[in-house]
């Protein structure tokens, strides 16, 4: 995604309400990153699971959080998105990088990138591809997602 | 003193604060013991626990968040301890019943024996307190009542042979609850 829709992204979710936004970085998003980083609004975390454990708080506390991450992440929250999220029906935007979407991107993400679309199928989370002309449908998609008590994942294809 | 010894001290001493209890025997003792709605009792997700009490301590600024959590909880999750050291939330108080062992797997070692989890802690800012008996964790439960956070106690506590049962609550139930919903 360029960089402007990315920074706009960010503003508008925040517009949206879904003010909470943790996570793990990923070169895919990172003007999205960036944005929240300059207006301090942005919470990097070590681990994926451990930016879910802080945005599930924050959902408890009745706050629309975001979670973003590489795909990578996403195979490291597996469990969590089981075990945690989806047990206790704690409604998350998770924001996912798909590194390994082209053929000649680095050889660690192919696989993942291969089986990402799978995955999220197979754990059943609804997900949408964000791109340059539908990222306000998306984002709104996702705060009905939420707002209606269920998780949902964007997802944002690395094309470089 | 035994995990439900000491939580049944702590929950008696802090009254109707949020708790956020780790998976495996920490929440079914404290289910056991003192059961309300302001008690968010984890299942599964291991290691999380102080993660989810982080995210509720930086949106709840005016609240205590206790975190009950075990050794080899906060072993999968030490990344967690950093990342509150850096934000050095005032109301977050990490309890680490420290047993040693994976007790509800069968009792297998964590690296707890030898290695600090306070001073791990202590290094990421945390103000930390070591318990190993009643009348210390009960002096060391009042002290931090007047002290800001992060602060961890590590409470030594001893194997015991008596199992609690079960959560039997459903997982969206204690969510509500603990919500107010």
């Amino acid at each position: 995604m360029k960089e402007k829709i990315q920074r706009q992204m960010f503003d508008y979710l925040q517009n949206l309400g879904v003010k909470n936004l943790v996570g793990v970085p990923d070169s895919t998003m990172k003007y999205f990153i960036d944005q929240g980083l300059k207006k301090n609004k942005i919470l990097i975390a070590t681990r994926e699971e451990e930016a879910i454990g802080i945005a599930v708080g924050m959902s408890l506390s009745k706050c629309h959080s975001l979670v973003f991450m590489q795909n990578a992440g996403l195979a490291n929250s597996i469990s969590t998105i089981t075990s945690l999220v989806q047990l206790y029906q704690i409604p998350l935007i998770f924001l996912v990088g798909w590194r390994g979407y082209l053929q000649n991107d680095a050889p660690e993400h192919r696989k993942i990138g291969e089986i990402q679309s799978s995955i999220l199928k197979l754990i059943g989370l609804k997900s949408k591809i964000v791109k340059d002309d539908n990222w306000k449908l998306c984002c709104k998609w996702a705060l009905k997602q939420i707002s209606n008590g269920s998780s949902c994942c964007l997802v944002i294809q690395r094309l470089f | 003193m035994n995990r439900k010894e000491a939580i049944e001290l702590i929950t008696r001493k802090i009254g109707n604060e949020l708790i956020i209890s780790a998976n495996g025997y920490i929440s079914r003792d404290l289910f056991s013991i003192n059961d309300k709605t302001t008690n968010f009792y984890m299942i599964g997700s291991m290691g999380l626990a102080s993660s989810i009490g982080l995210g509720i301590a930086i949106k709840n600024p005016k609240k205590r968040i206790y975190v009950f959590d075990g050794d080899g909880n906060i072993l999968m999750n030490l990344g967690s301890l950093t990342t509150i050291g850096t934000l050095k939330p005032k109301n977050l108080i990490h309890l680490v019943f420290d047993n040693g062992s994976h007790e509800s797997t069968g009792g297998q070692p964590t690296c707890s024996n030898s290695i600090s989890i306070a001073k791990i802690a202590k290094a990421a800012n945390f103000k930390i307190f070591q318990v190993e008996n009643e009348s210390q964790f009960e002096r060391i439960l009042t002290k931090i009542k007047k002290l800001s956070g992060p602060i961890m106690i590590v409470v030594k506590i001893k194997n015991s042979e008596e199992v609690s049962g079960r959560v039997s609550l459903k997982p969206s139930d204690i969510k509500k609850r603990f919500m107010g919903k």
